[in-house]
C-alpha cells in the first residue's frame, strides 16, 4: 500500500501497537507483583513461621544449658527425641565435629553458627527410607558445643513448588494473551483505519463515489467513517453542481449570444424593412441586460458557493418579511393577485440579510410570475419548530410535482412551464444556496389547494438567532 | 454641471465623457489617479466619477485623500465588482453613490446629477415644492393646488426622494436602492406599480400631470 509513493508506516509504528506494547509491559509488571504478593503471603509467611518455632525450640534448650550445662542438654535431647510426637531433628557435637548426640550422622557442611537448609533420608519405623527438606539453625553453646535445631519443611516445599508453578504458569498465560490480544487489536484497528485510507485514495484517484464502510458499531472509526462519508457526499454533490452549472452557463450564455450575433448580423447584410435599425439595438441591448443578470445571478450564487464576503448580522426575518411585502403587494394587486403577510415575534436569525431578502424576494417573484390571475399568495416569517425560524411563500398556482421538486432547486433548471417567462433559473438555486449558507433547509411543498391545482409552498428555514 | 472623470480605459473615459456632454454637462477626464487627484483639488467640480481600479492611486485611496484634504465635491464610483461589501467599502471611504459596471447610460446621468443635487451643508429642509405639489416633511402632508393627499409611509418616502430629485431622471434602480434599500433586481415591475399607484394619487385629479415616464431610463418628476 503505498500513498504518493511512501511506504505507509509499517504495524510496528502504529499508535495501537505501541499502546499495545505499552499495555503488555503494563501486564508483565503487572504479574509480578502479584506474584511478589502471592509469595510473601504464602511461601514467605511459612518461612518466618518455621524460623519462629526454630528459635523457640532452641531458646527452650539453652534454657536447659544454662540450667545445667551440656549433661542437661544431652539428657534434654533424649526425652525430646522419644516424644512420641516429633516435629524436630536435633544434632549436638563439639565444634570440632566430634558428635555427642543427635539423629545425624554428621552436621551438614556450612558456615556455623548460623542457618542451614539440607536434605537427609530417613527410614521410618516401618522400613521404608525417603528424602526429607530440613530448614534449621545452628547455635552455639559456650565453646563446647554447636546445636542444630532442624525442622522437616517436607510438606512446605511442594505447596510453594505448586503455588510458584501456578504463578509461573498463569502470569505467562497471561503475557500471551496480552500479546496476542494486542497485535489483533492493532490489526483490526490499523485495518480500519487502513480502510479509511483506501477510500480516501479512491477518492483522490478520481472515483466520488467510493464510501467508507461502517459496521454500524458507531464507535470512533464509524464516526469518522460517518463524517467522511458526509463529506463525500458534499463533496460530490458541489462538484456534480459544478460541472452541471459549467454546462449550463455554456449553454445559457451561448444561446442568447449566438440569437444576437444572428440579429446583428441579419440587421446587417438583409435589412428586414419591417425592423429599423435603432429597433434591433433596443432589442440586442435588452438580451445583453439579460446576459448580465444571468452573469450576476451565477456571481452571487459563487459568493454564496465560497461562503465569502458574507455579513453575518441579527437580523428580524419578520421585518424583512414586512419590508418586502411592502414592496411586492402592489405587483401582486396589479396581477390580480390576493397578497397576505404576517410575522409573529421572535423571528430573529443571524444571516446575511441582503442575502435573505433577495432568496424571499426570488420565491415572491416566482409566486406573482406562476399564479394565475384570482389567486392568493401569502408570506410569512415565524417561529418554527427546533429553534428555526420559518418563512413561508405560500401561493394558488399549479404547484411543482412532487418528482421535480429536487431538480428545480438545481442550477439553470426551469420547468417547462417557466419556459416562456423570463427568468435565469437561478432563483430557486439562490434560495437553495442561501439555506445552505445559514446551515438552514429550504423545501418545496404542496400548497393548501386541490389536488389537481395544490398550489406551491415554499419554507425557507433558518436556525434562530 | 462640471464633472471630472477619472477612468484609465480611454474606451470607456470617452463613452462616460461622451454620455455626460450630450446630457448637457461640462466633463474633464483624468486617465490615473494621480492626475486625477490633481484636477479634483484644483477645479471645483459639482461631481466627480471615479473608477475604483486606477494606475497610479486607486480609486478608493483618491476619495479618501481627496476628503481627508477637504474636498467636498460628491463623488460616484464606477466599478466591475458589485458586491455589498465593495459598495460599503466605497461609501465609507467617502463616496456617495456607486454604480456597477456595465451601466446603463441613462443610469449614470440620472445617478450623477442627482449627486450634483446634494447639498450637504446647508441646513436641514421640512419643505418641499415642485409646481403645485407641497410636502411637508415635519408634518407628513402632502397637497397639491391647496388640496389634502393622503399617502401611505413608502409612498410618502417615494415621493420624497423623486421631489428632493425633482427637474432629474430617477431611475427604477435608484428608487429601489434610495427608498427601499435593497441592491438586487426584482425579475417583476414591483417599482412601476408602486410609481402608477402614486401617479395615481398625485395626477389623476389633475389635467397638468406632475410625474412622468421617461422611455428606457425611469421617472421624472416636472412640473
Amino acid at each position: 500500500m503505498k500513498l504518493w509513493g511512501v511506504r505507509l508506516p509499517p504495524l510496528a509504528r502504529t499508535t495501537t501497537f505501541r499502546l499495545t506494547t505499552f499495555y503488555v509491559v503494563l501486564t508483565f509488571l503487572y504479574t509480578l507483583a502479584l506474584i511478589g504478593f502471592i509469595y510473601s503471603t504464602t511461601i514467605g509467611y511459612a518461612r518466618v513461621e518455621n524460623r519462629k518455632r526454630i528459635d523457640s525450640e532452641i531458646d527452650s534448650i539453652l534454657l536447659a544449658y544454662e540450667d545445667g550445662g551440656l549433661s542437661r542438654v544431652s539428657q534434654s535431647l533424649l526425652e525430646r527425641a522419644a516424644a512420641p510426637q516429633r516435629y524436630f531433628l536435633y544434632q549436638l557435637q563439639t565444634p570440632s565435629g566430634i558428635k555427642l548426640s543427635g539423629d545425624l550422622s554428621a552436621m551438614p557442611p556450612g558456615d556455623y553458627p548460623g542457618e542451614v537448609e539440607f536434605e537427609i533420608d530417613v527410614r521410618r519405623p516401618g522400613g521404608s527410607e525417603f528424602t526429607i527438606d530440613v530448614a534449621g539453625r545452628v547455635v552455639n553453646l559456650g565453646t563446647e558445643a554447636q546445636l542444630l535445631v532442624g525442622y522437616d519443611i517436607s510438606n512446605q516445599g511442594i505447596m510453594t513448588n505448586r503455588i510458584t508453578n501456578a504463578i509461573y504458569i498463569a502470569g505467562g498465560a497471561g503475557l500471551l494473551i496480552a500479546i496476542m490480544g494486542g497485535i489483533w487489536i492493532s490489526r483490526s484497528v490499523a485495518r480500519r483505519a487502513q480502510h479509511l485510507a483506501d477510500t480516501a485514495e479512491k477518492v483522490m484517484g478520481g472515483d466520488l463515489t467510493a464510501r467508507a464502510r461502517t459496521r454500524r458499531t458507531d464507535d470512533e472509526f464509524d464516526r469518522l467513517a460517518e463524517r467522511l462519508n458526509a463529506m463525500l457526499d458534499r463533496l460530490q454533490a458541489l462538484v456534480r453542481s459544478s460541472r452541471h452549472t459549467g454546462d449550463a452557463i455554456a449553454h445559457d450564455l451561448r444561446s442568447p449570444l449566438s440569437r444576437m450575433r444572428n440579429r446583428l448580423e441579419n440587421a446587417l447584410s438583409s435589412p428586414d424593412p419591417d425592423l429599423s435599425v435603432s429597433d434591433v439595438i433596443e432589442q440586442t441591448i435588452r438580451e445583453v441586460d439579460g446576459v448580465l443578470a444571468t452573469f450576476n445571478a451565477i456571481l452571487r450564487l459563487s459568493r454564496l458557493d465560497a461562503q465569502s464576503e458574507m455579513r453575518m448580522e441579527r437580523t428580524d426575518l419578520g421585518e424583512v418579511v414586512e419590508e418586502l411585502s411592502d414592496l411586492f403587494e402592489p405587483a401582486a394587486e396589479y396581477e390580480g393577485l390576493e397578497f397576505r403577510s404576517e410575522s409573529t415575534r421572535a423571528t430573529q436569525v443571524l444571516g446575511d440579510r441582503e442575502m435573505i431578502a433577495q432568496a424571499l424576494a426570488n420565491l415572491i417573484d416566482n409566486a406573482i410570475k406562476y399564479t394565475p390571475e384570482g389567486g392568493a399568495i401569502s408570506v410569512s416569517a415565524r417561529r418554527g419548530d427546533d429553534n428555526m425560524v420559518e418563512l413561508m411563500v405560500k401561493d394558488t398556482g399549479f404547484g411543482i410535482p412532487e418528482t421535480e421538486r429536487e431538480r428545480a432547486k438545481q442550477r439553470f433548471v426551469r420547468m417547462d412551464s417557466a419556459r416562456t417567462l423570463p427568468g435565469s433559473g437561478l432563483g430557486l438555486a439562490l434560495v437553495d444556496a442561501v439555506a445552505m449558507v445559514h446551515r438552514g433547509e429550504f423545501q418545496l411543498l404542496d400548497g393548501d389547494g386541490p389536488p389537481d391545482r395544490p398550489g406551491l409552498k415554499a419554507v425557507l428555514r433558518l436556525p434562530r438567532a | 454641471m462640471n464633472v471630472l472623470v477619472i477612468e484609465d480605459d480611454r474606451e470607456s473615459a470617452e463613452f462616460i465623457g461622451k454620455v455626460l456632454s450630450e446630457a448637457g454637462h461640462q466633463v474633464d477626464i483624468a486617465f490615473d489617479g494621480e492626475r486625477g487627484l490633481e484636477l479634483a483639488r484644483a477645479g471645483s467640480f459639482d461631481a466627480l466619477v471615479v473608477d475604483r481600479m486606477l494606475p497610479e492611486k486607486d480609486g478608493l485611496t483618491l476619495v479618501q485623500e481627496f476628503r481627508d484634504a477637504g474636498g467636498a465635491s460628491p463623488a460616484l464610483f464606477l466599478t466591475a465588482l458589485s458586491e455589498v461589501e465593495h459598495r460599503v467599502e466605497g461609501l465609507r471611504a467617502g463616496a456617495d453613490d456607486y454604480l456597477s459596471k456595465p451601466f446603463a447610460p441613462a443610469e449614470l446621468v440620472a445617478r450623477v446629477e442627482a449627486l450634483g443635487r446634494r447639498t450637504p451643508n446647508e441646513s436641514p429642509v421640512t419643505h418641499l415644492r415642485a409646481g403645485e405639489l407641497e410636502m411637508d416633511l415635519l408634518a407628513r402632508k402632502v397637497s397639491r393646488a391647496g388640496q389634502r393627499i393622503d399617502l401611505q409611509p413608502r409612498e410618502f418616502r417615494l415621493l420624497e426622494y423623486l421631489m428632493r430629485h425633482a427637474g432629474q431622471v430617477v431611475t427604477r434602480r435608484m428608487l429601489l436602492e434610495k427608498v427601499w434599500d435593497y441592491h438586487f433586481d426584482p425579475q417583476t415591475n414591483v417599482i412601476d406599480v408602486h410609481v402608477s399607484r402614486l401617479r395615481g394619487k398625485i395626477d389623476k385629479d389633475f389635467d397638468e400631470p406632475l410625474l412622468h415616464t421617461v422611455r428606457g431610463a425611469g421617472y421624472r418628476l416636472q412640473a
